[in-house]
């Protein structure tokens, strides 16, 4: 569990890092890496059809020193979790980290008493930002992961936030 | 045109040393713009050192690796190759230049100009036969055995 302050610069003036908050949270750039069926889910939110880059979200790197926003697409195995803390360290800050999906955030369905192999979610050693639930969650449950992370970058929500369907009379 | 004819008003007067006020103008408009440029060029370098944070959060303190697929590297990237490549690679570029100078032949070998019946062909026959003997020569000197070659050191 690392620490989720991000390491301060040499000058800090208030006004120059709400306008680079501006800027970061809209031209976050993932990292292209998924771990499970989640990343079939975060795919399809790049392509045409849900089309992640109109929240300017579609920049894929497919270096973690190009990346602002890992996204923990899926099962983490023991066996990848050294892999994940590598390309955690090798991202330049400011960075944050979405756990997509039941398994990044709690070990999901293969979380039982005396299973072996599975990292039992993501928040057990990275900081993670944004928690997404779903199994897998759809790209619009993605999206609004996105979102969220805006405003928690920025203070302020890019859009209104859309009410649920099943909570109106 | 105008900043040709600048120029040479420049060079000219740095040719006799005449420091009139006109070369002293063109001499801080080119200062100001040798800054400007400057000023570009440094100018982000020096922002983005004040402005981005200055470390990055460590988990496996593994920032340093070189590779970025997250795996760990097995064994270093300086691997030795075989002589046997080089000698190869070296018979290719003899033959690469063989044929960069056919092109041109090629391409001029139908017109009328150069159509002299049998003696362009013997002529291009000529260039590739001797170009050949290099790679009689290697095939002597066994380039094209497939042997791992051992130097020994004295």
């Amino acid at each position: 569990m690392g620490s989720e302050s991000i390491p301060s610069s040499i000058v800090q003036l208030s006004t120059v890092d709400k306008v680079l908050a501006i800027g970061r949270a809209n031209s976050l750039w993932p990292m292209t890496f998924g771990l499970a069926c989640c990343a079939i889910e975060m795919m399809a939110a790049g392509a045409s059809r849900f089309d992640l880059s109109r929240f300017g979200a579609e920049v894929f790197r497919p270096s973690p020193r190009q990346c602002d926003v890992m996204i923990v697409a899926g099962t983490i195995s023991k066996k990848m979790l050294p892999a994940v803390k590598t390309l955690y360290d090798q991202m330049p800050e400011p960075k944050w980290v979405i756990a997509m999906g039941n398994c990044a955030i709690s070990g999901g369905p293969f979380k039982f008493a005396g299973q072996y192999g599975i990292v039992e979610g993501a928040d057990t050693f990275l900081p993670v930002d944004i928690y997404i639930p779903g199994c897998p969650p759809r790209p619009e449950a993605l999206i609004e992961g996105i979102l969220e992370l805006e405003e928690k970058i920025t203070g302020n929500r890019r859009w209104p936030r859309v009410e649920s369907g099943l909570s109106q009379p | 045109m105008k900043w040709e004819f600048q120029w040479q008003i420049f060079i000219k007067e740095v040719e006799i040393v005449d420091m009139s006020a006109a070369s002293l103008g063109d001499l801080f408009y080119i200062a100001a713009f040798f800054l400007g440029g400057l000023g570009f060029a440094v100018g982000p370098f020096i922002i983005v050192y004040l402005l981005s944070p200055r470390k990055t959060r460590n988990i496996a303190n593994k920032t340093s690796q070189f590779i970025e697929c997250g795996m760990d590297p097995i064994g270093p990237a300086w691997i030795r190759y075989g002589m046997v490549f080089y000698l190869y690679a070296l018979m290719f570029l003899a033959f690469d230049v063989d044929v960069l100078f056919l092109f041109p032949v090629a391409m001029a070998y139908n017109s009328g100009q150069f159509a002299g019946g049998i003696r362009d062909f013997v002529e291009v026959a000529i260039f590739v036969a001797i170009l050949s003997l290099a790679l009689v020569y290697a095939w002597k000197k066994g380039v094209f055995k497939w042997d791992r070659k051992v130097y020994h050191r004295q």
